[in-house]
């Protein structure tokens, strides 16, 4: 109909696969579930941070009329505990409210207006607690306790990592720079906040449709919390209206499943609003970081110590991971042969924290490239060149010791940028500012480890079908949340087997269908996936051809070929319909699996810690270095974003088109996070408790960018590519702050950089000067 | 039929039609933009009776029997949609920009579409699509 | 469930609300159904004034205008007469909210919901607009500035509405600002704003001007004593900057969740300021 169909091409900026579908709005997401009996089913949330329950009442919602099902702790028949590590997370709260947004009671009503009307009627009983909001003071001795069983107090984790000496190496550096950060949460804000469907299937199964970036792993949650078989457990992942991390692990898929449990063999459906998202979904963690960096005095890095406090709220989640890739990061993509990095992680009461794109990454690159610009300042460095002079290479250790053995190209990125006529012309632009407003220019360079780090396996099954019309059947193992991966499948299978759009299908992530696969996080979808992808399109093909031989009676299958919808032998011009060959081919063998398993780092760090921790190191980073042109108003402090220009290290380009969605959709959020995106909590509760006073960037707030990709080859991906999903959300804060420092020669020390923050930290600098 | 049913639930609900996405209920985000009378309006901030007499499109109702609407083409073409989740209003909106403006600026755009919030792309090739479809549209 | 009514003309209108004295009435609905949804008012009766055609529209009456208080903010920003003769307002409204939301919004609804943050108001303010209030047997007129008593509070009566706003060209009046400080660029209300109309003459002296300051008070802030600083002199650096100070005196901001009481107090000054970019537009 409108997008001709080419063969796939590895290269090609092929439109999506789930373009067509969506923009019509045919698109079914887990928000989009109804049929004529179901039900809705809703929570009624805590309210307060820290509290002990002591009773819950729930008679009057029960007795309004609509009211199926009212239930609480008492009904829940399993551990009523969830987590993808620790399970520390209550479904129903059964002894402690630790959180303003912990669930306690869970209703089922046959409309909305019911259902608030009953929420509404559930009051419960319970003890405040003294609460603590601070994770620095959280760690001090007589701070009350999240969860009283922890031997650790509110410590979550703490790690420790060095190489080398530093202290005897801050003695041999000629110029110390001090400095400490303060980076807030940050809310996915995704599009369709949390959604899903469960119901009851004729066997008795469970069958749940969710947004969510882990239906595998969900299952094992489910299964512990509500006391369920695993088998007994299905989990379907349509496309996501966006996660960004928020939709990694259980958001609704527990209560959900409880819920269908008792709703008498009706379907039930579960969405969030934008208040309660807000409310009960994780954020990224916010985080403290002390630095103190030193360098030689012709500018090579020699030392780095630094202290990060990270505040994870109320449960584990995955907040001990994020603080270890963070302190992997925590020296940027450069050399430094002494370096001290220190995290803790502590429990409080503020809202749960947890995985957002990036991942601890863009936390520690904001102090980090900082830092950098600082020393440059100090030393009279150009700002571009002391980061050319250190960046890694490959073969270098990074700043916890490991060895850089695949491809590293920070400095291929540096070289590109300081190339590009934004940088040559920069001098120029600034000097032509206009009115009341001054004019700078940042830099952030930045790298990205993907995949789990040695110790959770990082794996995926693909699986490929010859249907019987001859259709190549791709089982998508890996969520699609709108990063494409699900079309880069295609385009892959389609490339190696030869095939375009109107001969492949795709199945998305159910598992009934496609094989476990990890999850949509970890910037290792495509990497994964994809290895695990070319290995079965391969052998398929190889087993095709040899069936193909057979029945076109042709001795060998060197001279075959895969077209669309067929496969021909080229000398002969005889050939055989994918169809035809399907019906002759017994079931099973018109399925080819492959599984495969990510490479990890092998060396062991000098690394202490509190308790075990997954996730570091990393084998795999992608680069890039970023530049952005600002422009500030003396007389609002507001800052304009005039232009922003990445360079990035992410292997091969598999497809233009998906290339650039990512690298754009990374900064567009980076620049709400340095600029307008401040989670405000206070006393445990959110003040920003909507869309209206939480400010994600309009189109009027996010530049024209300029996003460059320098193709290293990376042997190890599939058609050579590395991760690309969350490098560029690491490099804005940083390159905002810095150009910020270029405009006007302030800092602001706690983002984001609002107008008020600015124009407060003009005034303190120049009380009197304001240039016309 | 409730004279105070939303409008976002009546097209969602009672009549199937969820392409019109709800993203926050409260005229902040414009995923729930549909067309009244061939303008953008945000139907979560509608209410059942101010529907009396109007004609509503919705993103199922902007294609052809047998074409896209060249917006949706030039989405497509241009990797606008990424998560889609934002699309349907999008569109939507754009649709009425290249009414009242059929040859915007890429500011112009930008303005149009400022009513309508993405997550997932940066809204550059959205901008670019629009820029492209209002091209088609002229020839 | 809550009943909507929707009158086609006014005589409609005056029956509906004789019956339901306690119906919310509403136009767009982009403030009374936001408000609805956060239970912030429970109303049984909603009245929907958006089908009488008898409250839109943008009518001249010698050197008065008369817009219809139904009158959406896109209808307005389209309409002539309103383009050529009030370029404060137009700017004004050209920020407020996004497309779609200009699309639904009223005129009459951002005046009654009487935020200080309300984009229309301060043009209006300077503009000394007056509101036309009917009820089913009384019409009268009032200063806007009157009209509009604190923060969500206007002098309406049950059984009122605002029909229209008159507003006088103002022919003498040959420079026009708006400024509206805001957390981003669309979709934001605003932090502080300032509305501004001058008389200069053709050897560069001010000699009118009328100032207006939005989310800087518990209504529009409007300042005599501003306004005389700055006539008879030149728009330079130091007569705006006294400006500034007097304006900071005026102002009396709060703090709340988007900005503090300080930062607007300040910036109310420096919005003053600004004005020197209006030079360039003086004849001599």
């Amino acid at each position: 109909m409108l997008v001709k169909s080419d063969i796939f091409r590895i290269g090609h900026p092929v439109p999506r696969a789930d373009a067509l579908s969506k923009v019509t709005g045919q698109e079914k997401y887990a928000a989009d579930y109804y049929s004529p009996n179901f039900v809705w089913a809703a929570v009624k949330r805590a309210g307060v941070p820290h509290a002990r329950l002591k009773s819950i009442a729930v008679e009057a919602a029960r007795k309004l009329p609509g009211v199926l099902s009212v239930l609480t702790h008492k009904d829940l028949p399993g551990s009523n505990r969830q987590g993808i590590i620790f399970k520390d997370q209550p479904v129903l709260v059964d002894a402690k409210i630790r959180h303003c947004g912990d669930a306690i009671v869970l209703v089922l009503a046959e409309d909305k207006p019911t259902l608030n009307k009953a929420l509404l009627l559930i009051n419960f009983d319970y003890e405040p607690l003294p609460a603590i909001f601070d994770p620095e003071k959280a760690l001090e001795e007589r701070a009350p306790l999240v969860h009283e069983n922890n031997p650790d107090g509110n410590l979550l984790q703490h790690i420790s990592v060095k190489v080398g000496d530093v202290k005897e190496a801050f003695l041999e550096c000629t110029t110390i720079i001090e400095g400490s950060f303060e980076v807030p949460f940050q809310e996915h804000a995704y599009l369709e906040t949390e959604a899903g469907w469960a119901y009851l299937a004729e066997d008795g199964r469970l069958v749940i449709v969710a947004s969510t970036q882990t239906p595998f792993r969900d299952r094992f949650e489910i299964a512990s919390a509500l006391g369920l078989n695993i088998d007994k457990i299905r989990v379907i992942a349509p496309y996501l209206g966006g996660a960004f991390g928020g939709k990694d692990g259980l958001t609704v898929q527990s209560l959900l499943g409880l819920a269908a449990l008792n709703s008498q063999g009706r379907p039930v459906k579960m969405w969030w609003d934008r208040e309660e998202s807000f409310l009960a979904g994780v954020k990224r963690l916010p985080a403290r970081m002390y630095y103190r960096l030193g360098a030689k005095a012709d500018g090579t890095l020699h030392a780095l110590d630094c202290r990060l406090y990270f505040d994870t709220g109320p449960y584990a989640h995955l907040s001990s991971e994020i603080m270890a890739l963070a302190m992997e990061h925590a020296g940027g993509p450069y050399r430094i042969p002494h370096t001290s990095i220190k995290g803790w992680c502590a429990y409080t009461n503020n809202p749960p924290g947890g995985p957002f794109r990036g991942f601890g990454v863009p936390q520690v690159t904001a102090a980090m490239e900082q830092m950098i610009d600082m020393l440059a300042a100090k030393l009279k460095m150009d700002p571009l060149e002391i980061r050319r002079q250190n960046a890694v290479r490959q073969g270098d250790r990074n700043c916890v010791g490991v060895t850089l053995v695949n491809s590293t190209g920070a400095l291929d990125c540096l070289e590109t940028l300081a190339a590009h006529p934004l940088w040559q012309e920069r001098k120029k632009w600034k000097e032509s500012a206009g009115s009341f407003k001054r004019r700078g220019v940042g830099l952030a360079c930045m790298a990205h480890g993907s995949g789990y780090g040695p110790i959770i396996p990082d794996e995926a099954n693909a699986k490929i079908e010859l249907t019987d019309e001859g259709k190549m059947r791709i089982f998508c193992g890996v969520s699609d949340m709108g990063q494409g991966n699900a079309s880069t499948c295609l385009q892959i299978a389609g490339d190696i087997l030869g095939q375009d759009a109107d001969s492949m299908e795709l199945i998305l992530p159910d598992t009934d269908r496609s094989l476990p696969s990890g999850s949509a996080s970890a910037s290792r979808c495509t990497y994964t996936y994809g290895n695990a992808l070319i290995r079965a399109a391969q052998a398929f093909k190889q087993r095709l051809f040899e069936r193909a031989s057979t029945l076109l009676m042709i001795p060998t299958s060197d001279d075959l070929s895969l077209i669309p919808g067929r496969i021909r032998h080229l000398p002969s011009g005889k050939e055989i319909s994918l169809s035809q060959l399907a019906q002759l081919m017994d079931p099973p063998e018109r399925t080819c699996t492959h599984y495969y398993r990510a490479p990890v780092a092998q060396e062991k760090l000098e690394l202490h810690s509190s308790s075990k921790v997954f996730g570091l190191p990393h084998i795999l980073f992608s680069y890039a270095a970023h530049l952005t042109y600002l422009e500030v108003d003396e007389l609002t402090g507001e800052i304009e974003i005039k232009t922003y220009l990445s360079v990035s290290d992410c292997g091969r380009v598999i497809n233009p088109q998906i290339y650039e969605q990512q690298i754009q959709g990374g900064i567009a959020q980076g620049l709400g996070y340095a600029l307008s995106e401040d989670f405000i909590v206070e006393e445990g509760k959110g003040l920003t408790p909507d869309l209206s006073t939480y400010i994600i960037p309009t189109t009027l707030d996010v530049p024209e960018m300029v996003s460059i990709p320098v193709e290293i080859d990376e042997p190890t991906g599939p058609f050579g590519l590395k991760g690309i999903g969350e490098i560029s959300i690491n490099g804005p804060l940083p390159a905002v702050a810095n150009a910020l420092a270029d405009a006007c020669g302030i800092r602001v020390s706690r983002s984001p950089f609002t107008p008020e923050r600015v124009l407060s930290a003009m005034k303190e600098k120049a009380p009197h000067e304001v240039k016309p | 039929m409730p004279s105070d049913r939303r409008v976002i639930d009546i097209l969602r609900e009672d009549l199937n039609l969820t392409g019109t996405k709800e993203g926050c209920g409260a005229g902040e985000c414009g995923a729930c933009t549909i067309l009244v009378d061939g303008e953008s309006r945000l139907s979560c901030l509608m209410l059942a009776a101010q529907l009396e007499g109007r004609s509503v499109t919705t993103i199922e109702g902007i294609a052809s029997e047998d074409r896209l609407h060249p917006l949706q083409e030039a989405f497509v073409e241009h990797g606008a949609v990424q998560c889609g989740f934002c699309i349907p209003g999008m569109v939507l909106s754009a649709v009425d920009l290249l009414q009242r403006n059929p040859n915007p600026t890429r500011m112009e755009i930008r303005q149009g579409l400022s009513g309508n919030l993405c997550r997932c792309t940066g809204y550059q090739k959205i901008v670019d699509a629009v820029k492209a479809a209002a091209r088609k549209i002229g020839s | 469930m809550r009943k909507v009514l929707l009158p086609h003309t006014p005589e409609e209108l005056w029956e509906a609300l004789s019956a339901e004295p306690q119906a919310a009435v509403y136009a767009g609905g982009t403030d009374l159904l936001v408000k609805l949804r956060q239970g912030l008012v429970d109303p049984s009766y909603l009245v929907c004034l958006e089908r009488i055609e008898e409250l839109k529209g943008v009518q001249e009456f010698g050197h008065e205008v008369l817009i219809g208080a139904c009158s959406t903010h896109a209808y307005l920003l389209a309409n002539p007469i309103i383009r050529s003769n009030f370029p404060v307002l137009t700017r004004a409204l050209e920020l407020l909210g996004s497309p779609p939301i200009r699309n639904m919004g009223t005129i009459g609804g951002n005046i009654c919901t009487a935020s200080p943050a309300a984009d229309s108001l301060p043009p209006l303010y300077v503009l000394e607009a007056e509101v036309e209030i009917r009820s089913k047997n009384t019409s009268r007129r009032m200063a806007l500035k009157e009209f509009i008593q604190g923060p969500g509070k206007t002098s309406l009566q049950p059984g009122e509405i605002v029909s229209g706003i008159w507003v006088k060209k103002a022919p003498g009046y040959n420079l026009y600002h708006f400024e509206k400080v805001g957390q981003r660029k669309a979709l934001a209300i605003s932090i502080a704003s300032l509305a501004g109309l001058l008389r200069v003459s053709e050897k560069g002296v001010i000699e009118e001007a009328r100032f207006a300051w939005g989310s800087v008070g518990p209504t529009i802030i409007t300042s005599p004593e501003v306004e005389k600083a700055v006539v008879g002199n030149r728009l330079s650096r130091p007569i705006l900057e006294k400006a500034a100070c007097l304006a900071r005196s005026a102002v009396e901001p709060i703090d709340d969740i988007r900005a503090s009481g300080e930062y607007r107090r300040l910036v109310s000054g420096n919005l003053m300021v600004r004005l020197l970019t209006l030079q360039r537009e003086v004849c001599h």
